[in-house]
């Protein structure tokens, strides 16, 4: 009783809204809805045998355990990248070396893992922390250069996207190619260095515990601390936070910075759970998916986890209906994108919209209540 | 009584969730007058006239033109009805000509294309009958407000409105331009064009107004003729209490020097916007400085706050230089610093009241522990703030945005003014926000000035350079064209003839 008197006045204080709240949750909800709906009617019109079709897309994931954790897996790094995403976005800054980033924390985190001989636990820590610094290097440069110089980080990140790549495909091909992989890969990961599955009959490693600390402290960051008040301010209105002495360079470059880094660990989470080499010869495309889990998490921390498992429940279904049934994963790619347009856009719903229906429907239920009390 | 033009009834209007921004207001508006609409900050002023203009939608009430029952969903509608607004803050394209913006959506065709020659045609036609000359094709960025206003006013009168409602628009204007557009009112009021002026001016009601409806916290208070009501009784009605128009000042004994200007010169884009400019403020004064918007008193605020670095001369702030300090160490000096465009520079619109508050104390040591900021205690100072300055919200965490131009104005005052350690620098710290205010701001001003500070008070509202300052400077395009002792030896005309650059002083003091 207490705790909720409790809950209550903290909710009241914050001016936390429940209506608010459920408009909000009505809006998202509406529109995951009608992307379904229109998912639906293109797999009744591409698929023969639509039924199935749509039970593996939409009960699939949850179908076994195993699944649910295929689910989860693919839900990790999109955690990862739409938490990095989120730290720079809070300063409303695009700086997409997140995308380089993993491939770099990938990469290092390998070399790092095959290279240097540490005990157990160091071992993992290192190649984690390795990744992420060694891409926090490269994504300073983007973030310097627009604190510095003003150039967009935009274009110049999305160029060192490929510059990071081909120095890693060179590496791989190159310099440090296992021939024994039949590939152009690097040699085998030792399982020493690896982060380890932490629930037995699934694919679900340490990595989530890893992300889900990460963002706990992220949340931290940005409610409790000056530099994070201080980025936040900067993101929302630059102009305000320069007159008030904030030092606005610096902020935008941390931020990026400190997104490039999370990132980076990323990366290398990724390759340590599930990769025996590292062979990747393209960019792995989730720091883009990064900026597409924090938009439609509202850029808000605490959402980032919804918002990934969401998107890796659709992508795991997408894989399961590609695999069980004769629906393109192409149609699939479709339907995401019609789903993301819809919770983006956010003026799509507005809230006075419910609010409108909310207000109907208590006039009318007030004039039944007359007319029921003029009758009595 | 003839009938109304327009007639809005029992008009009540919740912004979402629950601040109720118009109770129950009913409002009448006959063709032909101009009507003022007076009332404090965040009466419900602007919330109903833009439900009159079908910007917002009321929650009850009806609207009916000509004695018929309207809905006006969009400005279109509205329009379509002859029903035209200039908003207190400019909407224009800045980057195109005047005529552009002029024929906007209604863009003149010949072939099918888009006919420059025509619109300019047209925007003439109009700035000519209504004494309004502006040249067409000059881009809006090179205009100064008052112009601005005037190129609204235009595209309003393009549309054809026969209705005009006007949000505070002399807010940002000069008493000259002031003078002219009032003159262009009343050409407007013979050719028979009905004009609403939202205002808290009492001075201009009086002036040109025909009858005066008067809202106070979301109700209307009622409607007079002008020559009826006196001014102290609409003061009255407005903020519920009597204030005294004119106050004797205190004569306070300036002590030492705090910060002193040698020579300041600063050019951009090849032009001299501020030209050999030196003055001192001293302990226990405040120091007025007034001329025509845009003569260089952005550029003098944008150099001692440390926004603009690249001048000529010195700025000293107990002896030690100024020169080539960043904005946060000329704030840790001791100057603070109420910037002119509250919306862009004091604070952040889309954060809550209490992220824009704290933006100086967070840095306090005493308000941190390492990196963490202490949040109990900042929230406390944020109530404070709240309580003493009178902001008119629900609690700290609303949205600055869901606020009124004159309660944000008050919270970004309120952060300077208690963060004010040797100056404050005041660049139109009282533009647009009601008389309770601004009287509360000018105790909290002159309870700074005793405590031996010194205020730097740019000002456009000349009756405030008057109540609250001694010594002026009158600054014309960037220079200093008259210093002026004691501000109550020199007539309000003769104010105005400097800052219009027709006299210069003759024998100016060397120093202040």
């Amino acid at each position: 009783m207490k705790i909720r008197e409790r809950l209550m006045s903290y909710f009241k204080n914050r001016s936390f809204s429940f209506q608010r709240f459920f408009f909000e949750s009505l809006k998202t909800l509406m529109a995951v809805l009608i992307a379904y709906l229109i998912a639906i009617i293109i797999i009744v019109f591409v698929s023969d045998n639509p039924s199935e079709s749509i039970y593996w897309f939409i009960v699939g994931p949850f179908s076994n355990l195993m699944e649910f954790g295929e689910l989860i897996k693919k839900a990790v790094p999109l955690m990862f990248a739409g938490i990095a995403a989120c730290v720079i976005v809070k300063a409303n800054q695009f700086n997409l070396f997140t995308e380089g980033a993993f491939y770099v924390g990938g990469l290092v985190a390998a070399l790092i893992a095959i290279y240097i001989k540490l005990p157990a636990f160091l071992a993992v820590i290192a190649a984690l922390v390795g990744g992420g610094l060694v891409a926090t290097i490269f994504g300073y440069i983007p973030a310097k250069l627009k604190s510095s110089l003003n150039v967009n980080e935009f274009v110049s990140s999305i160029m060192l996207n490929f510059v990071a790549l081909w120095i890693g495909v060179f590496l791989i091909s190159n310099v440090v190619i296992d021939d024994a992989s039949g590939d152009t890969a690097t040699g085998i990961i030792p399982e020493i260095s690896k982060l380890k599955v932490f629930i037995t009959g699934t694919n679900i490693t340490y990595g989530l515990l890893i992300v889900i600390g990460i963002i706990i402290l992220v949340k931290i960051f940005f409610s409790k601390t000056l530099p994070g008040y201080e980025i936040k301010m900067t993101g929302d209105n630059q102009h305000f936070a320069k007159f008030s002495g904030i030092n606005v360079e610096r902020r935008v470059v941390m931020a990026q910075v400190l997104g490039i880094f999370i990132a980076g660990v990323g990366g290398a989470a990724e390759i340590l759970s599930n990769y025996h080499r590292f062979n990747w010869k393209t960019l792995p495309g989730f720091g883009f998916d990064g900026f597409m889990v924090t938009i439609i998490a509202k850029n808000k921390p605490l959402f980032v986890p919804l918002a990934a498992l969401f998107i890796g429940y659709l992508r795991a279904g997408a894989d399961l209906m590609a695999f069980n049934s004769d629906v393109a994963q192409e149609v699939v790619a479709i339907i995401q994108g019609v789903i993301i347009l819809l919770i983006a856009s956010e003026r799509f719903f507005s809230s006075s919209f419910f609010k409108r229906l909310l207000d109907n429907y208590k006039e009318r239920r007030n004039h039944k209540r007359m007319d029921v009390m003029k009758n009595e | 009584m003839a009938e109304a033009l327009i007639m809005m009834k029992d008009i009540r209007k919740v912004y979402y969730p629950d601040i109720v921004a118009i109770n129950s207001a009913t409002f009448s508006l006959f063709e032909g007058e101009i009507h003022a609409i007076a009332g404090e900050n965040g009466a419900g002023k602007t919330t109903l006239m833009k439900i009159l203009f079908g910007l917002e939608k009321a929650d009850k009430g009806e609207v009916l033109f000509r004695g018929e029952k309207v809905f006006f969903h969009s400005p279109s509608d509205a329009m379509r009805k002859g029903i035209g607004m200039v908003h207190q803050h400019f909407m224009l394209l800045e980057n195109m000509t005047v005529a552009d913006n002029v024929v906007l959506g209604m863009e003149p065709k010949r072939k099918g294309l888009y006919d420059y020659k025509r619109a300019c045609e047209i925007t003439k036609d109009l700035g000519e009958r209504f004494d309004m000359a502006i040249d067409p094709e000059i881009k809006i960025s090179q205009l100064a407000v008052g112009l601005k206003q005037k190129v609204e006013i235009i595209k309003v009168l393009a549309r054809e409105a026969r209705i005009i409602i006007l949000d505070e628009p002399t807010a940002v204007l000069t008493p000259q331009e002031t003078k002219e557009l009032f003159h262009q009112l009343k050409l407007l009021k013979k050719d028979n064009f009905t004009i609403i002026i939202i205002t808290h001016k009492l001075r201009e009601i009086k002036e040109i107004c025909d009858r005066v409806t008067i809202m106070k916290s979301g109700n209307i208070e009622g409607t007079y003729d002008v020559d009826k009501i006196s001014v102290e009784e609409i003061s009255k009605k407005m903020v519920g209490y009597d204030f005294v128009v004119t106050e004797d000042k205190e004569t306070l004994k300036p002590g030492e020097v705090i910060l002193e200007v040698k020579n300041l010169s600063y050019e951009r884009d090849g032009k001299k916007r501020l030209d050999d400019i030196s003055f001192k403020i001293r302990e226990k004064q405040i120091l007025g400085v007034v001329g025509v918007e845009g003569n260089g008193q952005l550029e003098l605020s944008g150099v001692l706050n440390g926004v603009i670095r690249n001048y000529e001369g010195d700025i000293s702030l107990d002896g030690l230089s100024l020169k080539n300090k960043s904005i946060l160490e000329i704030r840790d000096r001791g100057i603070s610093y109420i910037p002119e465009d509250r919306m862009v520079d004091g604070a952040n619109l889309i954060g809550n009241i209490y992220e824009s508050a704290i933006v100086l104390k967070s840095r306090d040591k005493d308000y941190r522990k390492g990196k963490f900021l202490k949040k109990k205690k900042l929230s406390e100072f944020t109530d404070v703030l709240i309580d003493s300055y009178g902001v008119k919200c629900n609690n700290k965490y609303d949205q600055v945005k869901s606020l009124s131009g004159g309660n944000i104005q008050k919270i970004v005052s309120a952060r300077e003014i208690v963060e004010a350690r040797r100056i404050l620098i005041a660049n139109q710290p009282t533009r647009g926000i009601d008389i309770g205010a601004v009287m509360t701001l000018h105790e909290k001003l002159k309870e700074l000035q005793s405590n031996n500070l010194g205020i730097l008070l740019i000002s456009s509202d000349l009756k405030e350079i008057y109540d609250l300052t001694e010594s002026v400077i009158v600054l014309y395009e960037g220079k200093i064209v008259a210093r002026i002792k004691n501000i109550k030896d020199v007539s309000e005309e003769q104010l105005g003839r400097y800052m219009l650059g027709i006299e210069v002083q003759e024998d100016m003091e060397a120093s202040l």
